[in-house]
């Protein structure tokens, strides 16, 4: 990240950007993004979604200040209390102490905040957390599935656990197949016990994006899951070029195939964060005063996380695997499936 | 004339003190390699070479670890302790680089202990991440020949990504390199104008026009690319095979099966040796980058001069910025360079501002940053957050160690203004 801030701390302001739903409503929902931008194909583009998803159902106006830099979090953040947000929403964990400080400062405002759960919690703040592990178990137990290499990858942006929670489930859902059916696939780029794999650093780099695919395609893996916002972009398009036979993606946060249509064909399925949905609901709490400091977690149970449709690849997994994968997501919302390992 | 004498003086004991700093780095590293590297004797790393399409196939490289790096170790101590008590005069940056080097080979074999990795691999992604970090050194090395310093670079190569993408999607792979190529000569002209005509501090012009860039690009990109795809969905230049060539084992799939982008930045890097030290016209650019009133006297226009090469430095960076979306991705997004192009100045001033050293300094860039995703891969204790400084480390190392004192163009950073 620090080249980044090279050339941006020398002075450059946030992009200041309105998107009002025009008219003079009585609420008004703000965002503040992480780095990476609003139109991410991912994480803060989905947040965003949850925003204008309010706007269109209760008529709210909704606006939203991007980051260029981890330095702007909170100038961001202050620039929002001025101009009377109902409603701030920051999205994303490493504005966790940007985002605690604010609250602290400001007790009468209500803040949410993607991916953190404080602890204790802050009375106007309401954390949204997701248990991404249940989601991609289930993808780690569809690409076992899949692998005719035996071999499957993952990287993350930056070893923080709202990146790491997806691979931790990916590679437990692969070690589940494995002892289920006797198979032997192995997982690159993650090793839970150690909390060490492999990383770009950034989540802005899609040429780093096809490197760490392509690497990870050398030593044989098949289906690669990228956990790094838009720098999976990347890695589409080395499958898009390699052709889906060679290797497959599974997409994070958004269904990928909507996100990025047109490499729709390589995304075996994607690992949902429906963060929109969360987004939504908090601003629905601000709304009608339910609001109160807390966590929302976001699970299988409640459709906060999930497994999009396999589209393309329809057709090629097997009935079998599909049934299986509905019976390991009953197993993980009853309990009886660890999502943990 | 007192000034220097001194310095001849402090010569010989200057040397000394880096031979004697260097010999105690390779036996720390000797000892680092003994004692903390260490695996079972019977463990072996293996390295595979061929892979399932190849025409000729080739056995796997296998090399017993722990001998392996037991004789790096007791290499690496004989180099260190023949530096540290002999001094090594002219051989002390040698015998850095194979300490360097020996180093990082006994990491592999260690990480790779009991497993397999792909050496060709590992190699392809060394060029191909050195690619544009090259491309962007050139542009700095033209520039800078000139005397004109150009941290603009940066902003050069997202601006020639981002019109690679627009105009690719829009007219085709070679219209959006030759677009590219125009957008980046066009900020070259900006800069051109700024610190040439204008004579606006080099440094702050350089960083407003990489901001610009920067804003612009990233502007257009979340407004309207989010909006309209299809300007934003160019198809990649694939890889291609040079014939016979492109099928010897290890050499082939680095070298010769590569895409555009790779041939044209070593054609490029050749081009702009031969014209800088081979050339009438490459000789006076670089009297106007060293004495510019000396050139100006003896009749080289030196503001037509500067103005050309700062262009053509831009349209180089260009290219190098069309790697990013016609070489690599096929679409932009917002930063996407992610500071490449002060990568690239570093590798310039390492390869002291000559193309082929710029090169080698890219390749070494391009070699850690592949070998940290291998070790990352191969599930070795070191922490991730290292291992992505490793790149970083291992050029500022190199910087330091090896090359020592680079003395850029003398005229670098003055405005020429003609008495």
């Amino acid at each position: 990240m620090f080249m980044k801030k090279a050339a941006l701390t020398t002075g450059i302001a946030a992009a200041f950007m309105l998107a009002s739903a025009g008219g003079a409503s009585a609420f008004t929902a703000c965002q503040v993004t992480d780095v990476g931008g609003i139109d991410d194909a991912g994480f803060n583009q989905t947040a965003w979604k949850g925003v204008q998803d309010a706007m269109s159902s209760y008529g709210i106006d909704g606006r939203y200040l991007e980051s260029q830099s981890e330095t702007d979090y909170e100038p961001n953040l202050n620039s929002l209390i001025e101009s009377k947000c109902d409603v701030i929403i920051s999205v994303g964990f490493l504005m966790g102490d940007a985002t605690k400080t604010s609250a602290e400062a400001n007790a009468g405002q209500k803040y949410s905040i993607v991916d953190f759960a404080y602890d204790p919690t802050i009375p106007n703040v309401i954390g949204q957390v997701y248990a991404t592990n249940e989601a991609g178990f289930l993808a780690g137990y569809l690409s076992a599935g899949m692998s005719k290499s035996g071999v499957v990858g993952t990287f993350g942006g930056i070893n923080i656990p709202p990146v790491t929670a997806f691979m931790d489930g990916y590679y437990y859902g692969v070690a589940y197949h494995n002892s289920q059916k006797g198979t032997n696939v192995q997982v690159l780029g993650w090793n839970p016990a150690s909390k060490e794999g492999l990383f770009t650093g950034n989540f802005e780099s899609l040429d780093d994006g096809r490197a760490f695919a392509q690497n990870l395609y050398d030593e044989g893996a098949d289906i690669v899951m990228p956990v790094a916002g838009p720098v999976g972009l990347g890695s589409a398009a080395l499958a898009d070029e390699l052709g889906s036979d060679a290797l497959m993606i599974v997409g994070v946060d958004a269904d990928q195939t909507q996100t990025d249509p047109d490499r729709a064909h390589v995304y075996l399925t994607s690992v949902l964060k429906r963060m929109d949905s969360t987004v939504m609901q908090v601003i629905k709490q601000a709304m009608d005063g339910s609001f109160s400091g807390g966590i929302l977690l976001g699970n299988l149970q409640n459709d906060g996380v999930g497994l999009a449709p396999y589209h393309h690849f329809d057709d090629k997994v097997p009935a079998a695997l599909k049934a299986e994968v509905e019976e390991v997501r009953a197993g993980l919302i009853s309990g009886a499936i660890k999502a943990g390992g | 004339m007192g000034d220097a004498v001194s310095r001849q003086e402090a010569g010989p004991r200057l040397i000394d003190w880096r031979a004697s700093v260097s010999g105690g780095v390779l036996i720390a590293l000797a000892l680092v390699v003994a004692f903390l590297l260490d695996t079972p004797w019977d463990s072996v790393s293996t390295f595979r070479i061929s892979r399932p399409r190849d025409v000729w196939a080739v056995g796997n490289l296998t090399v017993p670890s722990q001998w392996f790096n037991v004789a790096a170790s007791v290499l690496l101590a004989f180099l260190g302790t023949r530096l540290f008590l002999k001094g090594g005069g002219r051989w002390t940056a040698v015998a850095l680089g194979i300490g360097l080097v020996v180093l990082a080979m006994a990491f592999l074999v260690w990480a790779t202990a009991g497993k397999a990795i792909s050496l060709t691999g590992m190699l392809q992604a060394t060029v191909v991440r050195a690619v544009p970090i090259a491309l962007a050194a050139l542009g700095g090395i033209l520039c800078e020949r000139v005397g004109v310093i150009n941290i603009a670079i940066e902003g050069m190569l997202l601006a020639g990504a981002f019109a690679g993408a627009m105009f690719g999607s829009l007219m085709g792979g070679w219209a959006g390199i030759i677009c590219a190529m125009i957008t980046g000569g066009v900020f070259g002209l900006l800069l051109a104008a700024l610190v040439i005509t204008y004579r606006v501090d080099q440094i702050i012009a350089g960083v407003v026009i990489n901001l610009f860039v920067l804003g612009l690009t990233s502007y257009v990109s979340s407004q309207v690319f989010a909006e309209y795809r299809w300007l934003n969905k160019a198809s990649p230049f694939r890889s291609f095979k040079i014939p016979v060539l492109g099928d010897i084992p290890l050499i082939g799939p680095v070298l010769f099966n590569q895409n555009l982008f790779v041939y044209g930045a070593l054609i490029l890097v050749t081009l702009s040796t031969y014209y800088l030290f081979h050339t009438r016209h490459g000789l006076r650019a670089r009297a106007v980058g060293e004495h510019p009133r000396a050139a100006d006297t003896l009749g080289i226009d030196v503001i037509k001069t500067r103005y050309a090469h700062v262009i053509v430095a831009g349209m180089v960076a260009g290219f190098g910025g069309a790697w990013f979306t016609l070489g690599s991705v096929g679409r932009f997004d917002e930063n996407m360079t992610f500071g490449r192009g002060f990568i690239g100045l570093a590798a310039m001033i390492f390869g002291r501002w000559h193309p082929l050293g710029a090169l080698a300094a890219a390749l070494i860039f391009g070699f850690a940053d592949s070998l940290q995703q291998k070790l990352s891969i191969l599930n070795t204790p070191i922490p991730s957050e290292f291992l992505s400084m490793a790149p970083y480390i291992a050029t500022i190392v190199v910087v330091a160690g090896l090359v020592g004192q680079a003395r850029p163009p003398a005229a670098i950073g003055k405005p020429y203004v003609k008495e």
